[in-house]
């Protein structure tokens, strides 16, 4: 037992004694090599519930980015439902309806009903 | 589709989008538990609160991220810090029991585990705790030596030569492992 020890202090004295400029000899094959060794040692830890224990701690999300992100929505809609306005025949639909008699107040009622149910279906599912 | 950590952090700032931070977590937290492992001397259940609550803390935090060093870097310095401070708080409270058990279950592991891990770990604990965290932050983790000076709280100079320090006494150490490879 005395012996090893002997041999352990003798070893640590001669890894201790080396001067700094003797360390900056560097083995770039020793530290690839160490570098390998070290991460093949290395396990990889399951998640194992981790993650979702710091997700249950987490604070919500701030009201102002909340916020942000209806408005994004909002406006993703709107500039949808302009381009389907844009490209939407109302010329052809207004003579169609005038040559079918059809009242202009249930023209427009009808309109502006099916732009608001295009609008809420389309933020709902925005939303979700 | 996997977005780095950049995109993820702007989503989570920008949008408050949490599901971007769940993926951060689940990036990093093999990494630093197993780090973090180490630096609790072995006690696992400590070293997971510690990292639950670096992650909580940098999640607060985020909005504050400039992004002049890695996330990686950023989060190991909060981890770092957070078990320090435990340390300087409760430094002889280390639950002896939990790290003797984990040892046994790791004993039944490390047997059937190549001899060279085995004498790898005991080369790693013949080093000093700084010259340890260093060695596996710059040659385990990759982190540069900059980076493992600003996560340690360390000046430069210091970590470099805990870095060679450790490097020559590991160098000394596995000598015999060394030559078996290089001769084949």
């Amino acid at each position: 037992m005395a012996s090893f020890d002997q041999y352990r202090d003798r070893r640590d004295n001669r890894v201790n004694a080396l001067s700094d400029t003797a360390f900056e000899g560097r083995d770039p094959d020793f530290d690839a090599w160490l570098g390998q060794q070290l991460q093949f040692s290395e396990p990889y830890l399951d998640n194992d519930g981790f993650c979702e224990r710091v997700m249950e701690q987490l604070p919500a999300p701030s009201r102002r980015s909340e916020r942000r992100a209806v408005r994004f929505q909002y406006g993703a809609v709107v500039a949808a439902s302009t381009i389907v306005a844009w490209q939407f025949p109302f010329d052809r639909v207004w003579m169609e309806a005038l040559q079918q008699s059809i009242s202009l107040y249930s023209l427009v009622g009808i309109g502006v009903l099916s732009s608001l149910a295009a609008m809420t279906g389309g933020i709902l599912a925005a939303r979700r | 589709m996997d977005l780095n950590d950049e995109d993820l952090i702007r989503r989570i700032v920008d949008d408050g989008d949490q599901r971007a931070y769940a993926q951060l977590v689940r990036r990093y937290q093999s990494q630093l538990r197993f780090s973090l492992r180490q630096l609790c001397g072995g006690d696992q259940g400590l070293a997971d609160d510690m990292a639950q609550e670096a992650f909580i803390k940098a999640y607060k935090a985020l909005p504050a991220f400039r992004g002049d060093a890695r996330f990686s870097t950023w989060l190991y310095r909060i981890a770092y810090n957070l078990v320090m401070s435990h340390k300087r708080k409760k430094a002889p409270d280390v639950d002896q029991e939990a790290v003797d058990r984990a040892r046994a279950e790791e004993s039944v592991e490390e047997a059937q585990q190549l001899g060279m891990a085995r004498d790898l770990d005991s080369a790693m604990k013949e080093l000093s705790e700084a010259q340890r965290q260093a060695v596996h932050l710059c040659m385990q983790r990759g982190f540069s030596h900059e980076e493992a000076a600003s996560i340690m709280k360390l000046p430069l100079g210091t970590v470099k030569s805990h870095v060679n320090r450790a490097r020559a006494k590991l160098q000394t150490l596995l000598q015999a492992w060394r030559e078996e490879v290089v001769s084949g």
